[in-house]
């Protein structure tokens, strides 16, 4: 049997290129896993005990105003001691906003010249309240060098300061974007999200540690070797729930792999059928033709995951270092190859094609070894879904459906999980009679469009029911998972922007903070911006608010309530509300009443506060008439084209309202635009390359099947059939079988979308309605089209390349 | 002679004096080196329309290498083929293809149909091929053929469904719907039983003697080209014998001699 098998792997290693691409791209995807993981884990690891180094304690879960406590004793103790952590605040340069959301991380530089953890890169350590130091990567990605100013904090709050330095910050857990001086940071430090407070008393450790612990028992201090530790596995745990959530794809990839393999081998033994039988006339035993073509699918299995090994670690290895040339700011570090991931990878990708090969083998060699002996009638493997197979198939729909529904009406997400399992199942084990069925629907339209290539298409489409079905199956998961993550995302998207809407109805406010008013020029101006939609000048007066100080305060007309994407509450005031917004108020006290003051007419007026609408405080219009006779334009509201680049629109806007307040939910809205948009793109690209094997798997069929038809495609040669149209022939079987996994893909995937929007979206919001990306969807239909078109190249190459008499004189 | 003359006799096809094919200086190597080999050494032949003309040898003569150039199916290595007064050397691909759709009908000896198109489907598959509109002519034409053929009442059946013979005369249904100027039949009864391969040799006769047909046969059997008006003998790619309504023992001598 040996020089059977010998033989056998040397003929037909080209037929195995397909198989072995897919274990190929499978086994990469791990190890491409694998080293971004890695990275990743060495970036978050590489410098975690910097801001340690010097101390002996860490006390960490303490509030902010404790870890101002915890300084003050440091410095009556004689200990030293500094913070750890950063407030969330606005910070801009020239009009630009560093960080995202519209905040950046501000952290502090420790006064404690042993406890500074950053190191300078250019300049110094800030010493001033009004200097900063930023971070260089921020430094970098922002053209920020020493010398420039930065604006941080909104209204009253609002300062500038410079910029005295850079600094690296080596510790992946606790750095900012900018450090402010200690003595600055200790101001905010109410508002500071705190890691903890490295503290250097005297004394051993141990004897800091009960006396730190007696004196603050609610939090929790260690020395510096556990804490360390406790962050190393906190750092860990973050990558490795990526890797997992890396790891499903890669099985989602693994699966499609699995498909395809199972095809091609079934397709390669049903070609050598006759070789099986002829093995079995000349005296092989059934277990010795099993084992040689078992031995031949493990080698296959070796050859391919060895490959796979190599184009992982080539692709990880290169697309870490693109990241870290591109991306400095994702703070990845070096990737390592692993070896328990090199060995599973390499596992994995024989045990699956091995276990991909197992039924089709023992399929094969049920042939009789009479088999051989009768005439070659060519071969026409009609294979139609067994009663058991339609059985078990309507039963998996049945009861996927019912799961879902039952996931619907009790919002269960693993009910919900296993419900599209089964469908999805289910469908797959139909794919026999559905597939070649819809193929069948269509062909009186491929017969008109395409004439005779068309109907020799849709014949041989549906010839060979089960392959077809197994060779659509993989297509059809991967585009079922894209339609329902795009549908799914669209929904959420939609979803968001209502609540946007609500949360933030204004997409710009304009309020004037000096003189008498807003200039007409502004108002002008900003409403002639292409960008703007529509915009609302609001009549108002300068007052003067006991306990406050001058606040705009304007009354929203009927034409400024249209602006808004929302009714807006804040926008309606009684006649005797004023809405004041938080920015404005002194110490965060919200006075229950306050007294406003034009020109010595006075009123009190009840005090609702909220955020979103710029400076100014909001009265109704019979409450503005009362207070002043004169009124002029003290705001203007702006609606804008969401599409924008809020960036570039916020900063012509600023400029056009020098002087003036500017009060923007554009960056908000672009930040969940963009990671919605970012997670889009992660899903799409990591659930493409399920695609891209599935796509493989349809080129395998077709190039399989030119193979097998080779004397047929040559006797509608001879008969009259041009290169052209055999071409054409194998693009449309391809098209027409890609198109059909695409159209009861996208059918699931939105089923799905659906019922996931309703299982998991309907506890979160009170309407959750279904969007249909329908852009997008029929987007995913072309590419699957296309992507078809190019699958059947090389087989139509093939196919075309034979001359008429050759195919014909074939044995 | 004379006891065979009874079923090879014809005199109305002599009246066609030109040639439906001819071939000048034909060779055909496979493969190079020390690998080479020449299965047509130089071939001149004509064939007279109107006739029935059988290519006899033993496997590796050259004879169905012959049938392929004579059809276009193959590129000759060297030498001129002229069918229906086209040369066909002067051809690329695509217009060969149209001339062997326009003007050639084909018979194989298996793989003859379409698995997938039904025997009516198959029949008017080269007219469909060529873009031609299957109208009340052509439907009438392929009745009269399934007719005479006697498989009218099969045209609905796939391939599978029919018979060694019936799948036969189904690809002769085929080959003459279309009125080519020449079929062409490569052992067209190669797999049949006996008595499937007289009907399909004896309607091939019909179809010369009856409708005017030219039919140009690849055969080893003898019996088969019995059945034939004229027929040449290949022997290692040279025409060895022309012999013209050839009895059995003319036809076992002219094998003989060149095995000899």
């Amino acid at each position: 049997m040996r020089t059977v098998l010998r033989a056998s792997l040397r003929h037909h290693t080209r037929r195995f290129v397909a198989a072995a691409l897919a274990v190929v791209i499978g086994v990469a995807f791990i190890v491409t896993t694998s080293a971004l993981s890695s990275a990743a884990r060495n970036g978050m690891v590489s410098g975690i005990d910097a801001p340690y180094r010097n101390a002996d304690v860490v006390i960490s879960e303490v509030e902010g105003h404790e870890a101002g406590d915890l300084l003050d004793q440091a410095e009556r103790d004689g200990a030293r001691a500094a913070v750890l952590g950063w407030i969330r605040v606005q910070v801009s340069v020239n009009g630009r906003h560093l960080g995202d959301a519209d905040a950046a991380d501000v952290g502090a530089v420790a006064d404690e010249v042993d406890l500074r953890w950053q190191q300078l890169e250019d300049g110094r350590f800030p010493e001033a309240d009004d200097e900063v130091a930023v971070d260089n990567l921020a430094a970098k990605s922002n053209d920020i060098a020493v010398g420039d100013v930065l604006t941080i904090g909104r209204g009253a709050d609002q300062h500038t300061a410079t910029v005295v330095g850079t600094l690296a910050s080596p510790s992946a857990m606790v750095w900012s974007t900018v450090y402010v001086t200690e003595h600055r940071f200790r101001a905010w430090l109410d508002q500071a999200f705190v890691t903890g407070v490295v503290w250097a008393g005297t004394g051993s450790t141990a004897k800091q540690l009960t006396s730190l612990r007696a004196a603050h028992p609610d939090a929790v201090v260690l020395s510096v070797d556990e804490h360390v530790d406790q962050e190393l596995s906190r750092a860990t745990q973050g990558v490795d729930m990526i890797a997992i959530m890396l790891l499903i794809f890669v099985a989602i990839a693994l699966l499609t792999s699995a498909m395809v393999i199972a095809n091609t081998f079934s397709i390669l033994f049903a070609q050598r059928s006759r070789d099986f039988a002829l093995l079995r006339c000349v005296g092989a035993t059934r277990r010795q033709v099993l084992r040689s073509i078992r031995v031949e699918a493990f080698a296959l299995g070796l050859a391919a995951s060895g490959v796979g090994l190599v184009v992982g670690t080539g692709i990880g290895h290169a697309v870490v270092a693109l990241i870290r040339q591109l991306a400095p700011g994702a703070r990845l570090g070096v990737a390592e190859p692993s070896l328990p991931w090199y060995v599973g990878a390499f596992a994995t990708g024989v045990v699956l094609t091995f276990a991909a090969a197992w039924f089709p083998t023992r399929r094969a060699v049920r042939v009789s070894p009479l088999a051989a002996l009768r005439p070659d009638t060519g071969i026409d493997a009609r294979s139609t879904a067994g009663r058991l197979q339609l059985t078990l198939g309507v039963l998996l729909v049945a009861g996927g459906v019912a799961a879902l529904a039952g996931a619907v009406v009790a919002t269960d997400v693993v009910l919900m999980v296993l419900g599209g399992a089964a469908t999805s199942v289910g469908v797959v084990v139909l794919g026999p009679t559905i597939v070649p069925a819809l193929i069948r629907a269509i062909a009186p339209l491929t017969g008109q469009l395409f004439g005779p290539a068309g109907r020799v298409a849709t014949g041989n489409a549906v010839r060979n029911p089960r392959r077809t079905a197994a060779t659509t199956a993989a297509l059809l998961v991967g585009v079922t998972l894209t339609t329902a993550v795009l549908t799914g995302l669209a929904s959420t998207r939609s979803t968001l922007d209502d609540e946007m809407n609500l949360d933030h109805p204004i997409d710009v406010a304009i309020t004037a903070t000096e003189g008498t008013g807003l200039d007409k020029a502004v108002v002008t101006a900003t409403a002639a911006l292409p960008e703007v939609e529509r915009s609302a000048a609001l009549p108002g007066v300068v007052a003067q608010i006991a306990g406050i100080g001058e606040v705009r305060v304007v009354a929203p007309t009927e034409e400024a309530r249209s602006v808004l994407r929302d009714e807006g509450l804040f926008a309606t005031p009684s006649n005797r509300e004023i809405h004041l917004p938080y920015s404005v108020l002194v110490d965060d006290v919200v006075p229950r009443r306050v007294e406003v003051d034009v020109d010595g007419v006075r009123r009190t007026l009840r005090v609702a506060t909220g955020s979103d609408w710029g400076e100014a405080g909001v009265v109704s219009s019979a409450t503005l008439s009362a207070l002043g006779a004169e009124v002029s334009t003290q705001a203007v509201w702006l609606r804008t084209d969401l599409g924008a680049d809020a960036d570039d629109l916020e900063a012509q806007i600023g400029a056009l309202a020098q002087g003036a307040d500017v009060a923007s939910a554009l960056q908000e809205r672009a930040f969940v635009d963009l990671q919605i948009d970012v997670l889009t793109g992660a899903v799409l690209g990591l659930l493409g390359i399920a695609i891209v094997i599935a796509l493989i798997g349809i080129g395998n069929t077709l190039g399989l099947s030119v193979l097998e038809r080779a004397r047929e495609n040559a006797l509608l040669r001879a008969l009259g059939l041009t290169r052209g149209q055999l071409r054409s022939t194998l693009a449309i079987e391809a098209m027409l079988l890609a198109l059909v996994a695409t159209a009861i893909g996208t059918v699931l995937g939105v089923s799905f979308a659906w019922v996931g929007v309703n299982a998991m979206l309907a506890d979160l919001v009170e309407e959750a309605p279904l969007t249909v990306p329908l852009g997008q969807l029929v987007l995913v239909t072309m590419v699957s089209a296309v992507a078809g078109l190019l699958a059947s190249v090389l087989p139509t190459r093939r196919a075309a390349r034979i001359s008429p008499a050759a195919g014909l004189s074939l044995p | 002679m004379n006891q065979t003359s009874a079923h090879t006799r014809t005199t109305t096809a002599r009246v066609h004096a030109e040639n439906a094919a001819s071939a000048r200086g034909l060779t055909k190597v496979y493969g190079s080196g020390s690998a080479e080999v020449h299965a047509l050494r130089g071939i001149d032949l004509d064939l007279p329309a109107g006739r029935y003309t059988a290519i006899m040898g033993p496997s590796g003569s050259g004879k169905s290498t012959l049938m392929h150039c004579l059809a276009g199916l193959d590129q000759p290595t060297s030498g001129q083929v002229i069918v229906a007064g086209c040369r066909l050397e002067s051809l690329d691909d695509t217009a060969l293809t149209r001339f062997r759709r326009d003007h050639l009908g084909f018979i194989f000896q298996a793989f003859n149909l379409l698995p997938t198109l039904t025997a009516g489907q198959n029949i008017l598959l080269p007219l469909e091929l060529a873009g031609r509109r299957i109208g009340a002519t052509e439907r009438r034409r392929m009745a009269d053929v399934v007719e005479v053929l006697g498989i009218a009442d099969r045209t609905g059946h796939l391939p599978s469904e029919l018979s060694g013979g019936q799948q036969q005369r189904v690809a002769i249904a085929r080959a003459l719907v279309a009125r080519p100027q020449i079929v062409f039949a490569d052992e067209p009864t190669g797999n049949l039983d006996s008595t499937a391969s007289a009907e399909v040799l004896d309607f091939l006769r019909r179809s010369v003697r009856e409708l005017g047909q030219t039919v140009v046969m690849v055969t080893h059997e003898l019996d088969a080209a019995a059945y034939a008006d004229d027929v040449l003998v290949l022997t290692d790619g040279q025409i060895s014998a022309h012999l013209t309504d050839p009895n059995r023992d003319q036809l076992v001598d002219a094998l003989r001699r060149k095995v000899a």
